[in-house]
């Protein structure tokens, strides 16, 4: 049985990693414009709020509410894409400052955006790789 | 049909303005409740040329010597009849000025109390039925609920302060700076005065955004992306010994920071210095980062002993 579908499933795995965008910078001799350095230093600021945010006090509160686990999350920062770290930072950019009307409202949007790329990253994750490990 | 009209009519209106209350203009504790601008000449728009007007009135008040003659064929688009928000920007960049977009009556009353102008887009309908218009506001009166703008046919037009941000609401109260290189807007943050003034370079505007980045440093001293910036102005200025500099300082400010090195090691090698760019090239490679792949093959180039192109 498992024979039978192996190989239309590489097939469609071998494709499906296609579809991956693994596009690298064209390695070529250059200055790095200041557009590059604008960018990166974003990534680095968006980075450090979001390790920030996931240290509050208030903030943990909420994800231990939702039974999510603190030390696991903040390292999760280091792995999420500079586009979902974005979306993360936005969400964030719209917590009221200083007054605490719908702060909680906002903080639970953040971490469920947080979730949600928890969960997608940890379906990529064990999806594909206990099957590899069957075959052998 | 008609019954579906007036009810759509009815759904607009309570939607869109008229039953929302709108106080007066927020207003930051330092600023003044009255403001004036002086020296923002008025050109009356011929039609569809809001844009092409609004932007000459902000040029000349920058030292510009422009008509919106000149500045039509940077703006405006036949097609759409009118002029897009990004055009306008490009053309303020073109003109060696920094195009610094603003946000909000609070950072509008500060600027405008500050002596800058601010082009704003409003929209002098509803928006089902849009009408675009650019203006430039050039004043405001709190006490007596005004704001005061060049617009369309007539300078100094006086509009209620309800009126006017009713109308302004609906461009989600989008306003444009445009300003000289040296001259920082007050409310300015650190990242969008340099992504507006690095605009500056993809028009060529090396001179001007040289001047834009030495005046963030001015004002933000430890900032890295600024040295970066005035490094890379100067180089195209072919000022290598003030770029060498530059990024030497970059260096000192993040030295985990593969780019400054990388660029630095480019400059030094036009230089002649190739033992020190060498050093350079190696460093970034070794820092590594995202941009691992340039430095390398900035390292590759510099040990066949070429000069890197750019």
């Amino acid at each position: 049985m498992l024979k039978n579908i192996l190989k239309p499933v590489s097939l469609c795995l071998v494709f499906s990693f296609l579809l991956l965008d693994l596009s690298v910078q064209m390695a070529n001799a250059q200055m790095v414009d200041t557009n590059s350095v604008i960018a990166a230093q974003q990534q680095t600021e968006n980075r450090e709020r979001a390790v920030a945010f996931l240290g509050r006090e208030d903030v943990q509160k909420v994800m231990v509410q939702q039974g999510i686990d603190i030390a696991e999350a903040q390292n999760r920062v280091a792995s999420l894409s500079d586009v979902e770290l974005a979306k993360m930072v936005n969400t964030m950019d719209q917590l009221p400052a200083g007054g605490d009307s719908g702060v909680g409202a906002v903080i639970g949007a953040v971490v469920f955006i947080f979730v949600v790329l928890l969960i997608t990253d940890l379906l990529g994750l064990t999806h594909v790789f206990p099957f590899v490990d069957s075959q052998r | 049909m008609i019954a579906g009209l007036l009810f759509f009519a009815l759904f607009t209106f309570l939607s869109g303005c008229g039953l929302l209350p709108i106080g007066p203009l927020t207003q930051a504790p330092e600023v003044p409740d009255t403001a004036m601008v002086t020296g923002v000449p008025f050109f009356a728009q011929d039609e569809l040329q809001c844009g092409p007007a609004a932007l000459a009135m902000a040029l000349n008040w920058s030292g510009v010597a422009v008509q919106p003659s000149d500045l039509s064929p940077e703006v405006y688009s036949p097609d759409l009849k009118g002029s897009l928000q990004s055009a306008l920007i490009g053309s303020a960049r073109r003109h060696g000025r920094v195009a610094y977009p603003i946000t909000g009556s609070e950072a509008l009353l500060a600027e405008v109390a500050a002596g800058h102008p601010v082009i704003v887009l409003v929209n002098l309908s509803f928006f089902w039925y849009p009408k675009w218009h650019y203006a430039v506001v050039i004043g405001f009166d709190q006490p007596q609920g005004e704001v005061i703008l060049h617009s369309g046919l007539t300078a100094r037009e006086i509009l209620s302060t309800r009126t006017f941000m009713n109308i302004w609401r609906r461009s989600d109260y989008w306003g444009l700076l445009v300003l000289a290189p040296d001259q920082l807007p007050v409310g300015s943050n650190e990242m969008e005065w340099l992504a507006a003034i690095a605009g500056l370079e993809q028009t060529g505007q090396w001179q001007a955004a040289s001047t834009g980045y030495a005046t963030a440093l001015k004002r933000w001293k430890a900032s890295f992306t600024a040295w970066m910036g005035l490094g890379n102005s100067r180089y195209h200025l072919q000022d290598l010994d003030g770029s060498a500099e530059a990024f030497h300082q970059a260096t000192l400010l993040q030295p985990e920071n593969g780019m400054a090195f990388n660029n630095l090691a480019h400059v030094l090698s036009e230089q002649g210095q190739r033992a020190a760019a060498l050093i350079a090239a190696q460093r970034a490679v070794d820092l590594g980062g995202p941009l691992l792949d340039t430095f390398r093959q900035t390292l590759e180039e510099l040990k066949r002993n070429e000069t890197p192109k750019n």
